[in-house]
């Protein structure tokens, strides 16, 4: 009984270090629909798909992927830490393909919220989220610290 | 004809947002706004740029539709208003279904913009590129700017680099090709020099090849393109022209390099009018925060011209060599507003791509050169 009740007290701590966590340190989360059998994800394939280099998540499944709107917390975090281009460098990249019809950027959602919301309905769906609005409607891929 | 089509556009527009089948249209768009003005009474060789303040030369606005009609078939359309036109006519400059047939591997069918040179398929797009216009000492020599027909685009990548061949085969009728000074003579009813005249034609039988390779921030390129052309002119009939292009451009911490090269090969009676020429231009920049300050040399020369049994005075290829300075500064998301000073000087007694030879001694001021002043802002949306 002792030991029960120190093992829940000790989940317990853990979980609420785990909370506290990350509040303190918002990571973004890359999340996909909770049905995708895939892993996970690296930096480097996520920037591929939201390039448009790729249509496929590594595993083969086609992949959609949705993008924040511009000025959201987590649409700057994750062209600054992800893919790693400023607004300038995007912008040119796209407007090359986009007008040349050879590829279009990904479709935007809007916020964290929308996101998730989009990506827990889309069996083939990618996108990322900040980790504070995460709950069990999506798959966590990779966590941005 | 042209507004009830844009109509007709927005309508089916309206109406899609509302049907199921329309869920994936999207809708983009780009804008260049600019006023030019040049120093000599001699102006550039379509008139667009004298010695007044004018804004008809770069402004232009283009509107792209796009539908995904399934997940291996798109349809696009991209309407262009250029001020240049009468009164603003829209055309559409790109209209296309494009077909996925394996991941990197799309065939595309309709009105496509030739990819004659490193950015002559986004040309209309100056948010694209560092300059006001690109180099018209290359970007000029091809009046085909669109094709009708059909191209397949492969672009594939592997690890760090992408690979991008893209054929193309078809035709282009009612082109429109600026009819340089020196065949004016050669008209029915030759009109006086300096008058501004574009010609009709027809280019059958085009085939190209635009094959690049490179990195995310370095892209080198070469095409080739051959077609035959027909006009209402003299004795052009089914004259071989052929473009061989190479180019390289470097986008790599701050440094921004653009260096491309063309030779056009034209025979029979065209050659007298559009004879060989071999263009080259160079542009090196740095961005310091939000400024791109840049300069470009660029030159213009004859290129193994053999005419063919041209009247005399005829089919001598134009030279000229320019020096562009230029600064762009980003207005924040997806505008930007651009600066440029540029000195055209025709050589070897031509007069260049401008209008006249600006050193003529009939002119109140003759001189070597001339310095043309422009400002533009660009919008993409």
């Amino acid at each position: 009984m002792k030991k029960m009740l120190m093992k829940i007290s000790y989940c317990l701590a853990v979980a609420v270090f785990l909370c506290t966590t990350a509040a303190a340190h918002a990571g973004l989360a890359i999340i996909a629909h909770p049905s995708n059998p895939i892993a996970g994800i690296t930096a480097d394939e996520a920037t591929k798909i939201y390039l448009g280099k790729t249509k496929s998540f590594a595993n083969g499944r086609r992949v959609v992927p949705v993008d924040q709107r511009e000025g959201t917390r987590s649409h700057k975090k994750f062209y600054k830490s992800v893919v790693k281009k400023d607004d300038r460098a995007l912008k040119s990249y796209w407007s090359k393909l986009l007008f040349t019809g050879k590829a279009k950027p990904p479709e935007v959602i809007g916020d964290d919220q929308a996101v998730k919301k989009w990506v827990a309905e889309h069996r083939n769906g990618l996108g990322y989220v900040d980790a504070r609005v995460l709950d069990r409607s999506v798959k966590v891929l990779l966590v941005v610290p | 004809m042209k507004k009830q089509l844009v109509s007709a556009l927005g309508l089916s527009l309206c109406l899609g947002a509302g049907a199921a089948w329309a869920e994936g249209i999207t809708f983009n768009g780009f804008l260049t706004a600019g006023a030019t003005y040049g120093d000599s009474e001699v102006g550039t060789q379509d008139g667009n740029i004298n010695n007044n303040v004018e804004f008809t030369n770069d402004t232009r606005i283009g509107i792209q539709l796009s539908a995904e009609v399934n997940p291996r078939v798109d349809v696009t359309a991209q309407l262009l208003a250029r001020a240049k036109e009468d009164n603003s006519d829209v055309v559409a400059d790109w209209a296309f279904v494009s077909y996925t047939l394996t991941d990197p591997l799309k065939v595309r069918a309709g009105k496509l913009k030739l990819p004659t040179y490193l950015i002559s398929d986004y040309i209309e797009v100056g948010y694209a590129y560092p300059w006001i216009r690109p180099p018209q000492e290359v970007y000029f020599s091809n009046p085909i700017s669109t094709i009708n027909g059909v191209d397949l685009l492969y672009n594939a990548y592997f690890g760090d680099f992408f690979i991008l061949i893209q054929p193309y085969f078809g035709q282009s009728k009612g082109d429109e090709a600026l009819i340089p000074q020196e065949a004016l003579p050669l008209l029915p009813v030759p009109p006086p020099a300096g008058t501004v005249a574009y010609l009709d034609f027809t280019a059958e039988e085009m085939k190209g090849i635009n094959f690049s390779v490179g990195t995310d921030f370095f892209t080198l390129r070469a095409g080739y393109l051959e077609t035959k052309v027909n006009a209402a002119f003299q004795g052009v009939d089914n004259d071989d022209v052929e473009f061989y292009s190479l180019g390289a451009t470097l986008d790599w911490r701050n440094i921004v390099i653009y260096a491309e090269s063309f030779e056009r090969k034209i025979d029979g009676f065209a050659n007298v009018a559009f004879p060989n020429q071999r263009g080259s231009y160079g542009t090196l920049g740095y961005r310091i925060g939000k400024f791109l300050p840049h300069v470009t040399v660029a030159l213009l020369e004859p290129y193994d011209q053999k005419p063919f049994n041209p009247p005399a005075g005829y089919g001598q290829a134009l030279e000229q060599e320019s020096v562009t300075v230029g600064l762009r500064y980003e207005l924040g998301s997806g505008a930007a507003l651009k600066i440029e000073a540029q000195r055209v000087e025709p050589e070897a007694g031509t007069r260049g791509l401008l209008i006249g030879n600006p050193n003529d001694p009939a002119l109140d001021d003759p001189s070597k050169s001339v310095n043309i002043y422009s400002i533009a802002i660009d919008v993409v949306f």
